[in-house]
Parts: C-alpha cells; sequence; structure tokens
C-alpha cells in the first residue's frame, strides 16, 4: 500500500482555521470535510441590545465584499415588521445600489479567481504575465465600475452608509449617476467580450442532480422581493424560511450546515439557481451574453456557474442603465420610522446567493434577538455533497490536479472566505 | 504635485487584523503635507487606490507563511517587478487575494507606482476579539516606521 500526503492552499496561501481535508484509502474517498466558513455569530451577538436604526450601520460590517445586501436583507425585514411606506424610487435606488454590489463580485470573481482557474494559471498574477493582461485589466475596469456605482450611492462603497430604515439619509443627484453612464454603456459592450472569451474554455461537466433555490418574483429578476422557490417545486415566504429550512450541527466544523427540514437534504443557491429559476426574465444583453458564453439553459451543472456571473452582471448593467436614465431623486429621501413589536424576516438574493436575516424586536425598537443565514453557511452541505460525488471520478489525477479540481468544485459556490476565515488549506491523504 | 499615498488595510472587528487600520489612522493625525491617508478592508481596493498617487506605503496585519514570526514583529519591504517578496506574502486575506496578490496583478499590469509594504505579525484574528498585547506594543514603531517612509 502506497502512502501520500500532501497540503496545498485552495484560497487563502497560509495555514489557518479553514481547510479541506481527503482522506483518500485504496482509491476510495474514506473522509471528506470542509472547514472554510465562520459564521457571523459574534455578529448576531454583537446586534443584541442595540437600536434598530444602528443595525444598517452594523450588519455591514460582516462582509466586506457583500455590504450592501447585509444592509437590505436587514432594513427591508425592518421596514415591513414597522409597517414603513416607502417613498416613491427609493426601492428603484436600492435595487441600482445592489446591481453595483452584484457588478463588483462576480467581475472580481470571474477574473481574479474562475479564469485563472480555466485558464490553467496558479493566480490571476500569472494570468497578466501569460498574455492576458487585457483581460485582467478588463475584469478590473468592469469591477471598479460596480465599486464606483455603489459608492455614488451608499456614501462608501466598503460599508455604505447611506441606507437607512426608511429610506437613504442623503439621495444621490441625478448627475452623479449620469455622469457613470458612458461608463456603462462601454461595459455592456466589454461583458460580451467577457462571454466570448469564455465561450471556448474547457470546463469540467458534472451534471448531477440539484435542488437550485433563489427568490422568484412575478414582476422582474428577483434580488430584495419575492418568495423563496426551489427547482423541485417548494414554494415558501420568508418567514417560514426557518420551518422550511433547518440549520444541523456537523462534528467536523463550528459552521451550522443548511437542509431541508422535511427530507434533511441539501439545496444549491446563488447565480446558477437564479439563472435557472427566474430566467424569463433575462434581459436581451443578458441573454446575448447567455448565448455568446455557451450557457445552455437549463442546466444543473456547477461548472456552468461562471458563465452565469457573466449573464447576471450582463443583465445589472443593462438594468442599471434604464434605472439611471428613469432615475428622480427620492424626495423625501427617508420615510418616518415608528418602531413596534415583533419579528422581522426577510431575504436578498447576495451576490453568492440568498442571505435571511431575522430580528426580534422590542416595542421601542430594541433589537432582542438577531439570526442571520448567509448563502456560503446554506451552500456548505451542497459543496461537500459535489466533491463527494466529483472527486471519485478524477482520483486517478496526480495530487496537483486533483487538489486544482477540487477548488474548482468550490469555487463553483463562490464561498465568502473572507468574512471570518482568512486561511485556507487543503490536505490530501492518500493510503 | 501627486500625493504620497498611505493605505491601512484590514477589519476592525478581527482582533489584530484591525492593526493596519489603526496605525494607518494614527499616522492620519501626524502625517505631513502632501500625505494622504486612506482606509480600505478590501484588499483588491489597492488597485483603484495605487492610481494618482506618487508612491505608496501599505500597512497591513500579515502572517508569516511558515509561522516563523512572533506576534507584533514589524516588517518592511519593497514591491518589485514580481510584486511582493515572498517573506511578506500572505497578508490576510479576503477571497484569497490579499495584498500581496494584488500588488502583484499591479505589478504584472505595469503601471503601479513605487510601493512600500509595512506589516506587523498578526496573533490573534478571532472575529470580536480584541488586539493582542503584543501586536498593540508594536503599533507605536509601525506608525514610526510609515511615518519616516511617508515623508516627501
Amino acid at each position: 500500500m502506497t502512502h501520500r500526503s500532501v497540503e496545498v492552499p485552495v484560497v487563502g496561501r497560509v495555514e489557518g482555521e479553514g481547510a479541506l481535508h481527503i482522506r483518500i484509502d485504496d482509491d476510495v474517498i474514506t473522509r471528506l470535510e470542509l472547514e472554510i466558513y465562520e459564521p457571523p455569530r459574534f455578529f448576531e451577538a454583537f446586534l443584541r441590545g442595540r437600536h434598530f436604526s444602528e443595525v444598517p450601520d452594523i450588519v455591514p460590517r460582516i462582509c466586506g465584499i457583500c455590504p450592501v445586501a447585509y444592509q437590505m436583507s436587514a432594513i427591508y425585514g425592518l421596514e415591513e415588521l414597522f409597517e414603513v411606506e416607502l417613498p416613491a424610487g427609493v426601492r428603484e435606488l436600492r435595487r441600482l445600489l445592489y446591481l453595483g454590489e452584484w457588478i463588483e463580485s462576480h467581475m472580481l470573481h470571474v477574473h481574479l479567481l474562475a479564469l485563472p482557474d480555466y485558464l490553467g494559471f496558479d493566480d490571476a498574477i500569472q494570468l497578466a504575465r501569460g498574455g492576458f493582461k487585457d483581460a485582467v485589466e478588463r475584469g478590473l475596469r468592469l469591477k471598479r465600475l460596480g465599486n464606483d456605482l455603489m459608492a455614488a450611492i451608499g456614501g462608501r462603497e466598503i460599508h455604505p452608509v447611506s441606507p437607512r430604515v426608511g429610506g437613504f439619509s442623503k439621495a444621490v443627484s441625478p448627475s452623479t449617476l449620469r455622469a457613470l453612464l458612458p461608463r456603462i454603456d462601454d461595459a455592456l459592450a466589454e461583458i460580451l467580450d467577457v462571454a466570448d472569451l469564455i465561450a471556448p474554455l474547457e470546463v469540467p461537466t458534472f451534471p448531477r442532480p440539484a435542488e437550485l433555490v433563489a427568490i422568484s418574483d412575478p414582476s422582474g429578476y428577483a434580488i430584495t422581493h419575492g418568495t423563496m422557490a426551489s427547482s423541485e417545486g417548494r414554494r415558501w415566504t420568508f418567514a417560514e424560511y426557518e420551518e422550511v429550512t433547518t440549520e444541523i450541527q456537523v462534528a467536523h466544523s463550528n459552521a451550522l450546515h443548511s437542509v431541508f427540514t422535511d427530507t434533511d437534504t441539501p439545496y444549491f443557491l446563488g447565480p446558477l439557481a437564479r439563472v435557472m429559476l427566474n430566467g424569463e426574465w433575462l434581459t436581451p444583453v443578458a441573454r446575448e451574453a447567455a448565448a455568446r458564453s455557451g450557457l445552455q439553459l437549463p442546466t444543473l451543472d456547477p461548472f456552468a456557474s461562471m458563465a452565469a456571473r457573466v449573464v447576471e452582471s450582463a443583465l445589472a448593467l443593462e438594468e442599471a442603465r434604464r434605472l439611471i436614465a428613469d432615475y428622480e431623486p427620492p424626495d423625501p429621501p427617508a420615510a418616518p420610522v415608528r418602531p413596534r413589536a415583533g419579528r422581522a424576516t426577510w431575504a436578498t438574493e447576495a451576490p453568492r446567493g440568498t442571505l435571511y436575516h431575522r430580528y426580534d424586536v422590542a416595542e421601542d425598537g430594541t433589537i432582542i434577538e438577531a439570526k442571520i443565514v448567509p448563502p456560503t453557511s446554506q451552500n456548505l452541505r451542497h459543496m461537500e455533497k459535489d466533491l463527494a460525488e466529483f472527486l471519485p471520478g478524477v482520483l486517478d489525477r496526480p495530487d496537483d490536479e486533483l487538489t486544482r479540481l477540487a477548488e474548482m468544485v468550490v469555487r463553483n459556490y463562490d464561498p465568502c472566505i473572507s468574512c471570518a476565515t482568512h486561511f485556507l488549506r487543503l490536505d490530501i491523504e492518500r493510503t | 504635485m501627486r500625493p504620497v499615498r498611505v493605505i491601512g488595510c484590514g477589519n476592525p472587528d478581527a482582533g489584530d487584523d484591525a492593526a493596519g487600520l489603526v496605525a494607518a489612522e494614527e499616522v492620519a493625525r501626524r502625517a505631513p503635507d502632501g500625505v494622504e491617508v486612506v482606509l480600505a478592508r478590501d484588499p483588491l481596493r489597492l488597485l483603484d487606490l495605487l492610481e494618482g498617487a506618487r508612491r505608496v506605503i501599505v500597512v497591513d496585519a500579515i502572517r508569516a507563511p511558515d509561522g516563523g514570526r512572533t506576534p507584533g514583529a514589524v516588517i518592511r519591504a519593497e514591491a518589485g517587478p514580481d510584486g511582493l517578496p515572498a517573506a511578506v506574502r500572505s497578508s490576510l486575506s479576503s477571497h484569497g487575494l490579499g495584498i500581496a496578490e494584488t500588488i502583484g496583478i499591479a505589478a504584472a499590469i505595469g503601471d503601479a507606482p513605487p510601493i512600500v509594504f509595512h506589516g506587523v505579525e498578526a496573533g490573534n484574528v478571532r472575529m470580536g476579539s480584541a488586539m493582542s498585547a503584543d501586536v498593540r506594543a508594536a503599533l507605536p514603531l509601525l506608525v514610526e516606521r510609515v511615518l519616516a517612509d511617508a515623508r516627501p
């Protein structure tokens, strides 16, 4: 019997808290454990006893990549509980802010994380040096447009300060937004170049069954409003989220794993789920991006996720263009808010999938209890399932290639490693 | 004249990972004219923040890849055509893309100003924890060194 032990970082480049452990005995995987995510329990505790008006400034600190998602799940939930009537235009401006975050996050993922994998480079540095400098620069330009859109509307793009319960503390001027239009027009052309770039790439195929989950809305491509839907026909409201799904404790990780309560099965969130469940709402350029990138719908193949991110970026740019052209500042920028006691539940579509929040609120607006269920934690169990089903077919590959393939399986989910876990290592043990 | 830009990176809620932000704030209080101080949580913001600067000084918490430095150790490195030297790779990363990778990308694209990196070795980076005594004790030296490089 041969024994080999390999250690390779999956994403981070030093040892740390997060890891993927794979043990292979006689060509059979006998142990597979993924620990890449620390749930925002510190913030759930930190929110207890705070006034509701502080929540929009606290929750974006949970994630440097998707602060808007955290704000929006919290704000819309509290506004529903408090029966706030939003001034005209607030919802549209928030959608525009959210689209900026999608563009920023998706373009970062596609160009700096996924493309090096698919083109056979170690990282984006080698990609830029290896003849793809223009592609890296284009990706950074597109990502920056998303950042700038967020900064224009939200104040600071890393932790936007402008959104609040009731509306915005200040509405951006039309001229500030319209100044971005020429760059959006350029980006709409460039996103099709990105689609053309990824079309010929050799992508593994993995058409396994999966139950996809996303918010669905009869009036458009759902981001902040609608009801939960799955590809197996389940439907539930945000208020029913914690009945329909259950977080379970697993021995090897401090993160909880999410499953459907009745069937004990995992589910798959994110851009591919959204494109599949809400594809009828794709805009013309998004459809063209799908066609040119080779994304053939319907598909359950998680390796189609990169193309889905390009398609959603096209949709985001196209919608942003329309929202800016039609923009009139909400006046007043915020409605008055009177707190009341009760339970707020809401979910929105963060770049990497559905982000659920629940707040139990006292009569004076104090947060009694907060619950935050991020998309990465909900996807964890499905990531493990994918690894367990995909890797047996490639065990004959050398360790470095096996490592790369395992990374790609995990990367399909764009897990939000940044939020708390800084370091990640992959251990493959073969005996 | 284009400014010298000091960029503090880190996560204010994650123990020693706040060191770069705290140091940069102190630098901002004492910085001479012509020096800009910016805070960034997402290291990739660096790529945007390099633009228009005469010289850039990045300050962040880091971890030695081999665990070969003690918490509170302060180091300085200059970025070359290949980014940062290996000894200071593996700063605390966001999405696996940390300061070293970001500087490497800027170098590969080829339009980066001169970049100096100042790091402090992190001990505890748990969310919600306070900065460790080792790293806190290292901050005055870190600030002095950044200021010395920031002087026009």
